[in-house]
């Protein structure tokens, strides 16, 4: 009698330990109902609601019915939304993974300590989100692992392209190991992945270096077919991965402005306190590339001599981009290292960001077959990347409320 | 009458033609008529009316059989070797112009032999077709395919006529 | 520099090392220059100044390749007209082949029929483009793509400077690339000539070895002097191609691009090629040495003796 009222007592123990796991892992230490009803005041919930409503079964369908169904099966345009704003959009702004990784693990600035967490972050999952989209893109997703396993087709960039992105997501996986085992309670596996930072992090480095450059690189598959203005043969892949730096930078900044905003409860005071200095920091290596890319792209357009090519309509909108995207944001970038104003830093990084979207845009689908036709995305394309980008937000919301990213764990 | 296997070849009908060889020079008009079938498969043969197109030839066998009859070729650099036109002994086209124009054996003949001159001589049904067609379009004769020869059954069924036209506005073009 | 021991400096060149042997491709020499085809693959000729439009190639195709039926007829020659985003026809997944027609022309005595397909090109961007090595270029000319390993990425039509493959966005199990193969399966490796060849009652298009129609056409044009534009359209662009073209009218009258130039589209990716092992070497070396750079401090404090810092502490 006495050992089955011990083993019933110990057993009750363990289920109120689990429950009480889930309840403060996952619940953040509110009953389910109390957090339901959080979630449901929160507005920005309702316009969730709506986007999928609308959009999963949209995207249940593009598998049912088929690409067909959701473009216009162009076979001028085979690339669309999903790749030009899920892939070629979202890889460099979310480049921040190598560029904290670097800083602080590699060049020793533990300064940075505190947003490195949030820039690593923000790369795994923009690149987690940027596979999802490429599943949704490809005629044959379950053919995934074909260029790595099945036929293999070493001499295309593609190839590339497919063996760094799955390299390096696990890179920035294990990057965050560390975080994670904090969270669950697991400092053994914590202590084995920090040992092996250093060497994650020169791989991190190397794979994003080429796989940000191949990305343009692809391009340079379609000479006459990308505007001149866009298209350089020599210097396309240093465009990119130039601009995936500020990129990933400018994009940390425009996170960690809207977590300020938004998720102040689960910053702490170091990052908080540490933000508008940190925000400088990274303003600094911004501009060194905004000026970086600037250079190398008018140089480009002397090499392939595409001067007579600004004067026309294209080269307007060359030349707002070029201001928009790259001028604007250098000068504030400046102004504000110049001024010690983290605002003014923020304000550019946000036009930083826009202007990224409009040149990975206009590469990939705006100037793409200048010659021929435009061609509008079909209405359930943009569906389904709304519907998509949400959830990229949905999870990014829910790792920072409770894995140790804004805050630091204390054991 | 020679006849290969599963094959159609040019049936010569009306034996009245003289046929005078051995270097005499060719001195008749040919068949009055002639029928094509080497298009069986997907066409009725064309009734050719030969005895037709040597009067409208005014009696130049030339215009269509280049040199072969032993009339001065048409065309002034044809001249230049065959000056006063050499009667070649044949002088219906399939006799120089190949049924199967581009099978292995005879691509492989025009390469073999350095001398040859016409080594981008068109196989029969290039040869019939661009021969004729020029003339016809120029003096109002048939041009139409079906003109000279419709279309059997199988003829139909490899031009899908059966497949009747969306409305007007349908997208197909593939853009 | 924490933890610089021999253990990690080693794991973290597995790592690298590891990441480098994973993701080299292996390449060609730099200066190895253009494929330029088999020795003795075919190709074919085509003769604009022949073709009158009669789409009996577009049939010939459709029942060589067991195509779907087509929208229309292949003799109701209103396709002529259709009109798509302001382009004309062009080939589709369910047209390997198409002809066209140019009005508006140089030519005074009627329109231009095009004839456009695949033109197996002899480095063909499709091929190097594609990741998993879906497309072969054969010995016989042709450029044949294996749907049993397409993973449906479409890059191959990103890379086509002819915009040639098309994709079968209708199916959704199993979507592939459809293109004109030149009837290899069926006719080309066994030296016969593809079914639109055969059909043609013109003959606007001569199959034979490449080199062979190459001196072929030059003696055309030579022989009909003023006839033709004295240019053999495939001869040289993109690194040449199988199919190659003749014609009475300036080729850019007939949709032509003729500014590609004559180095295959595979040229213009070279130059990041080139770069991948560079990285790929020299990064490691590089940022382990910013690393040394930046805790060169903490190395030389860790070099003093522990007394010497005791004494520090107490002073």
């Amino acid at each position: 009698m006495k050992s089955r009222s011990r083993s019933r007592r110990r057993n009750s123990h363990e289920q109120t330990y689990q429950a009480r796991i889930l309840k403060e892992k996952l619940f953040l230490g509110l009953t389910p109902s109390a957090y339901l009803a959080q979630a449901l005041r929160n507005p920005f919930n309702w316009i969730l609601a709506v986007i999928y409503t609308v959009g999963l079964p949209i995207l249940i369908g593009r598998f049912i019915f088929g690409l067909g169904w959701v473009t216009h099966s162009s076979y001028d345009y085979p690339w669309g939304l999903f790749l030009g704003w899920g892939l070629f959009t979202m890889v460099p702004l979310s480049a921040s993974g190598f560029m904290m990784g670097t800083t602080v693990e590699l060049f020793g600035r533990d300064d940075f300590k505190p947003i490195e967490r949030l820039g690593l972050l923000n790369g795994l999952l923009g690149y987690l989100f940027a596979v999802v989209f490429l599943q949704v893109d490809l005629g044959q997703p379950w053919r995934l692992i074909y260029p790595m396993f099945v036929s293999l087709g070493p001499a295309a960039v593609l190839f590339l392209v497919a063996w760094h992105v799955a390299t390096y997501l696990s890179c920035q996986v294990a990057e965050l190991v560390p975080a994670f085992a904090e969270w669950m309670g697991m400092p053994r596996t914590k202590k084995f992945v920090k040992s092996m930072v250093l060497g994650l992090t020169v791989a991190g480095i190397i794979l994003s270096t080429l796989h940000q450059g191949a990305l343009g690189a692809l391009f340079t598959y379609a000479p006459g077919k990308v505007h001149p203005l866009w298209y350089s043969a020599p210097f396309q892949w240093f465009h990119f991965i130039c601009s995936a730096v500020f990129a990933g930078l400018s994009m940390l900044i425009v996170v960690s402005t809207i977590t300020k905003w938004s998720m102040r409860w689960r910053c702490d005071n170091e990052f908080l306190g540490s933000l508008d200095r940190l925000t400088l920091g990274i303003a600094k290596g911004a501009a060194l590339a905004l000026i970086t890319y600037l250079a190398i792209k008018i140089i480009a357009i002397a090499h392939d001599n595409d001067w007579r090519y600004l004067v026309t309509g294209w080269g307007q909108w060359f030349i707002l981009e070029i201001s928009v995207g790259v001028l604007a944001p250098l000068v504030l970038f400046t102004m504000a290292i110049r001024n010690n104003s983290a605002k003014i830093a923020r304000v550019a990084a946000f036009i930083a960001v826009f202007g990224i979207v409009l040149n990975r845009l206009n590469t990939a689908l705006i100037t793409f077959n200048w010659n021929l036709y435009q061609e509008m995305p079909h209405w359930r394309e943009v569906v389904i990347v709304v519907t998509i980008y949400s959830t990229y937000i949905v999870v990014y919301r829910a790792v920072l409320a409770r894995l140790p990213i804004l805050f630091r764990w204390k054991e | 009458m020679r006849f290969t296997r599963g094959k159609s070849s040019i049936i010569l009908i009306g034996a009245l033609g003289v046929l005078a060889v051995a270097g005499n020079g060719f001195s008749g008009t040919g068949p009055d008529a002639v029928v094509l079938d080497s298009l069986a498969e997907l066409y009725e043969p064309v009734q050719f009316n030969h005895a037709m197109h040597v009067e409208l030839a005014e009696g130049k066998c030339a215009k269509c059989h280049h040199h072969t009859t032993g009339a001065a070729p048409l065309e002034p650099r044809c001249l230049a070797c065959h000056k006063g036109g050499i009667d070649g002994g044949v002088y219906a086209c399939r006799d120089c112009h190949p049924l199967k124009r581009f099978e292995a054996d005879y691509l492989a003949s025009l390469t073999a032999n350095p001398q040859l001159y016409h080594n981008d001589k068109p196989g029969l049904k290039g040869a019939l077709h661009r021969n004729c067609l020029g003339c016809h379009v120029d003096n109002g004769g048939p041009s139409g395919c079906k003109d000279c020869h419709p279309r059997n059954a199988k003829g139909d069924a490899a031009f899908r006529a059966e497949v009747v036209a969306p409305p007007a506005g349908h997208k197909s073009g593939g853009h | 520099m924490k933890n610089f021991n021999r253990r990690n400096f080693l794991k973290g060149g597995l790592a690298t090392g590891l990441a480098a042997v994973a993701t080299t491709s292996p390449r060609p020499a730099a200066a190895s220059g253009s494929f330029g085809g088999y020795p003795n693959s075919m190709g074919v000729l085509v003769d604009f100044t022949r073709c009158v439009g009669c789409r009996s190639c577009e049939a010939a195709c459709n029942k060589e390749q067991g195509l779907p039926a087509p929208d229309k007829p292949f003799d109701d020659l209103s396709v002529y007209e259709e009109r798509e985003n302001g382009q004309q026809r062009r080939t589709s997944e369910k047209a390997y082949t198409v002809v066209n027609r140019y009005d508006k022309t140089d030519r005074k005595s009627g329109p231009v029929f095009r004839k456009f397909q695949c033109n197996h090109c002899n480095e063909p961007a499709c091929l190097t483009s594609c990741f998993v090595n879906a497309y072969t270029k054969t010995p016989e000319g042709a450029v044949v793509y294996n749907p049993k390993v397409c993973v449906g990425c479409r890059t191959c039509m990103i890379a086509c400077p002819f915009y040639v493959p098309a994709y079968s966005y209708s199916s959704v199990t199993n979507p592939v690339i459809k293109k004109c193969i030149m009837c290899y399966d069926t006719r080309l490796k066994f030296g016969r000539p593809p079914a639109c060849v055969e059909s043609c009652p013109q003959e606007v298009m001569t199959f034979g070895h490449r080199a062979d129609l190459i001196n072929l056409g030059h003696e055309r044009i030579r022989n009909n002097p003023g006839k033709y534009v004295d240019h053999i359209y495939g001869e040289r662009e993109v690194g040449g191609t199988a199919w190659m073209y003749m014609s009475d009218v300036p080729f850019e009258q007939l949709g032509f691009n003729t500014s590609l130039g004559n180095e295959p589209i595979i040229s213009y990716v070279k130059e990041f090629l080139t770069i991948v092992p560079m990285v790929l070497t020299i990064w490691p070396a590089l940022f382990t040495g910013f690393h040394l750079l930046a805790n060169r401090k903490k190395a030389a404090g860790d070099d003093e003796k522990p007394e010497q810092k005791q004494e520090e502490k107490q002073s």
